[in-house]
């Protein structure tokens, strides 16, 4: 089933001289439970894409679909509240709120989402997932860099959205720190069926996709179906992969 | 609105974050709130004083002078005196709780080879205190005796030329009829009333001995008080019917008109003062939520990404903004209200008034009047200029593009 599409989507930055394609005539579709990743050179475009189904931004030129609904047209308002009930981010840089509690950050998810009942005990509820049962009082700043990524990881998913992303979430992080993260993902992945969609430079979580669409100044020049030995073991093949629309 | 104890939350805790720059902004606010606490206070309290200052010293709840008087200071002509006839004694006799007559005239006062031109207050020993209360009066010395040439002098003159208690003096004058008259008295006291026109160039003799100068016992002023002042202007249509043209009548309102009007004008000068204190403060909520909205790109950024409307982020940064408000108002009426209520109970000693305005009728304690409604007003008008404040860096912050935000560093 496919939960996002993409039709002919273009983001163009300025105008004349000054015009950049960032993503030109884009067509994709991403079907549910995948783990896919989007791969490329910088400057090739993936973030640019990335906030187009993320609704962070709108397309200069075609349409998103979002679960089967277009995107076209819809307010501020009404991609704020998009965002909050179907969309779970994972950034970079982890994007915290400083003032928060590793509970809080993960309870802000329900609530911006509308679903303020019972979001505490879910949010206390969903630490201990990501293996961080303990220090549900912590703020940020008194986490590692990996932990903060598993808040981010238990914000992201404890809304259950239809879809994660992921900009470079192991940029951050060592090796060790980020092969447990993304080992967290996949575990979710294949355990609540959530689909993520990542940006990535690095060659572990290529490691781990099962699709990897490759892009070039702002263009998807290869879609590779595949899947990696552990999952393949896990799905015995009943898993969707995805595929090039 | 999602989310609202959850944005509340984080304004709370986005205040403690820059504790300096917080307080900082804060303070401006308790400075002009309390500062607006206190300037009611004192200009409510200034009109009381005026008021009462005209009741207990000076008028009365109303007063009858002769016709066309004048009434600036130290012109107290005694050319023309009020009679009284017997119906209006008696009407007096039933309608009021106490009535007086006073002689105002302006002798000079010759001491040590010194000349002053001063006030002089005859008052009937029995009846004055009756009208005028005497709670406040300090005397040095002691009270003159009726039968007895004796008078008491204010402190202002006792200190310009140094009289003493038992001090003998001389007090020239004309009589209502114009001739030159004078005579040798002796100082019995001092006196301190805290009214300012009796303390500055005042003398206070007993009315035989004022009616030996003016060879007359008519009086010049006639003071009633009733058992509310309220029954003033009601009285005042009927006395000045009984008194016929010979008498102007005024009441305690018709006196203090002018000069409460006169407060009243300080009241708007205090205010102007506290608006651009005020101006300033909400500048200061401004550009400190500016810079909070500058430094936290990304933090507002992630928030909208994860469902905060533009509309939550301004809510977000007005509760901010208006948190600091709350803050500052809580801690600026608390200290102009304590001080309103301290002064309240412990008047303040305006020892410039005497020096300022030897004719201005008010009292050298000034007691503040305190009023708890004012307290929540100020302190809504604080919060309200924080939140108004708040609304150009909150509409920044929103602006923000979610896509770009969530990556600044």
């Amino acid at each position: 089933m496919a939960i996002c599409e993409l039709h002919g989507v273009t983001k163009t930055y300025g105008t004349g001289a000054t015009r950049v394609d960032a993503i030109q005539v884009i067509d994709l579709i991403i079907e549910a439970g995948e783990f896919t990743v989007l791969s490329g050179p910088s400057g090739s475009g993936k973030t640019t894409l990335l906030n187009q189904v993320g609704c962070l931004d709108a397309p200069s030129e075609g349409e998103l679909l979002l679960d089967g609904r277009s995107t076209r047209g819809l307010t501020s308002r009404q991609l704020s509240h998009l965002r909050g009930e179907k969309i779970g981010f994972i950034f970079q840089s982890f994007n915290l709120i400083p003032v928060l509690t590793a509970t809080e950050n993960v309870e802000l998810a329900l609530q911006l989402a509308g679903r303020s009942d019972g979001a505490h005990e879910a949010a206390l509820a969903m630490l201990p997932q990501v293996g961080l049962g303990g220090l549900e009082h912590r703020r940020p700043n008194e986490l590692s860099g990996g932990q903060q990524q598993r808040v981010a990881i238990a914000r992201a998913l404890v809304k259950k959205p239809l879809l994660v992303i992921a900009d470079e979430p192991t940029a951050n992080l060592d090796s060790a720190n980020g092969e447990q993260v993304l080992s967290l993902m996949q575990e979710l992945n294949e355990s609540l069926g959530i689909t993520f969609l990542f940006s990535t430079h690095d060659p572990r979580v290529l490691a781990h996709a099962r699709r990897v669409i490759y892009l070039e100044d702002g263009r998807v020049v290869r879609d590779e179906v595949r899947q990696p030995p552990a999952t393949r073991r896990r799905q015995s093949g009943t898993r969707p992969s995805g595929e090039v629309a | 609105m999602r989310a609202p104890t959850l944005i509340l939350r984080l304004a709370v805790r986005n205040l403690f974050r820059q504790k300096r720059r917080t307080v900082l902004t804060a303070t401006v606010v308790v400075v002009g709130i309390g500062l607006l606490v206190l300037g009611e206070a004192v200009i409510a309290g200034s009109e009381d004083n005026i008021v009462v200052s005209a009741i207990d010293a000076l008028v009365g709840h109303v007063q009858a002078r002769p016709a066309d008087y004048p009434t600036q200071p130290m012109q107290h002509p005694v050319d023309k005196l009020l009679t009284i006839d017997a119906p209006t004694t008696a009407w007096l006799n039933q309608h009021t709780v106490a009535w007086t007559g006073r002689q105002l005239f302006t002798p000079t006062l010759i001491f040590g080879g010194e000349g002053l031109r001063v006030r002089a207050f005859g008052y009937d020993p029995v009846r004055d205190a009756k009208v005028f209360p005497r709670d406040l009066w300090k005397v040095r010395g002691r009270q003159p005796d009726p039968v007895k040439d004796e008078i008491l002098v204010s402190r202002g003159v006792a200190k310009l030329l140094d009289i003493q208690p038992g001090d003998r003096l001389v007090l020239q004058t004309r009589t209502h009829l114009g001739a030159m008259n004078a005579l040798e008295v002796q100082v019995a006291g001092i006196v301190a009333t805290t009214q300012t026109v009796l303390d500055s160039m005042s003398v206070l003799l007993p009315l035989p001995l004022s009616a030996r100068l003016l060879d007359s016992a008519q009086p010049t002023h006639l003071s009633l008080r009733f058992a509310s002042r309220d029954l003033a202007p009601a009285a005042k249509v009927e006395l000045a019917r009984l008194l016929g043209r010979q008498a102007t009548v005024v009441t305690w309102q018709d006196e203090t008109r002018e000069l409460v009007e006169l407060v009243g004008t300080k009241k708007g000068a205090m205010q102007l003062m506290v608006a651009i204190l005020m101006l300033l403060a909400g500048f200061g909520i401004a550009n400190t939520l500016l810079m909070a909205a500058y430094e936290r790109v990304r933090e507002v950024g992630t928030l909208r990404a994860l469902g905060l409307t533009e509309g939550g982020v301004v809510a977000l940064f007005v509760v901010e903004g208006g948190l600091v408000g709350v803050m500052g108002s809580l801690v600026g009426v608390a200290w102009g209200g304590a001080l309103s209520l301290y002064w309240q109970v412990h008047p303040m000693e305006l020892a410039a008034t005497e020096a300022m305005g030897a004719n201005l009728p008010m009292s050298s304690l000034l007691y503040t009047r305190f009023d708890p409604w004012s307290l929540f007003a100020a302190a809504v008008f604080g919060v309200a200029v924080a939140m108004v404040a708040s609304i150009l860096p909150a509409r920044t912050a929103a602006r923000a593009a979610p896509a770009d935000a969530v990556r600044a560093e």
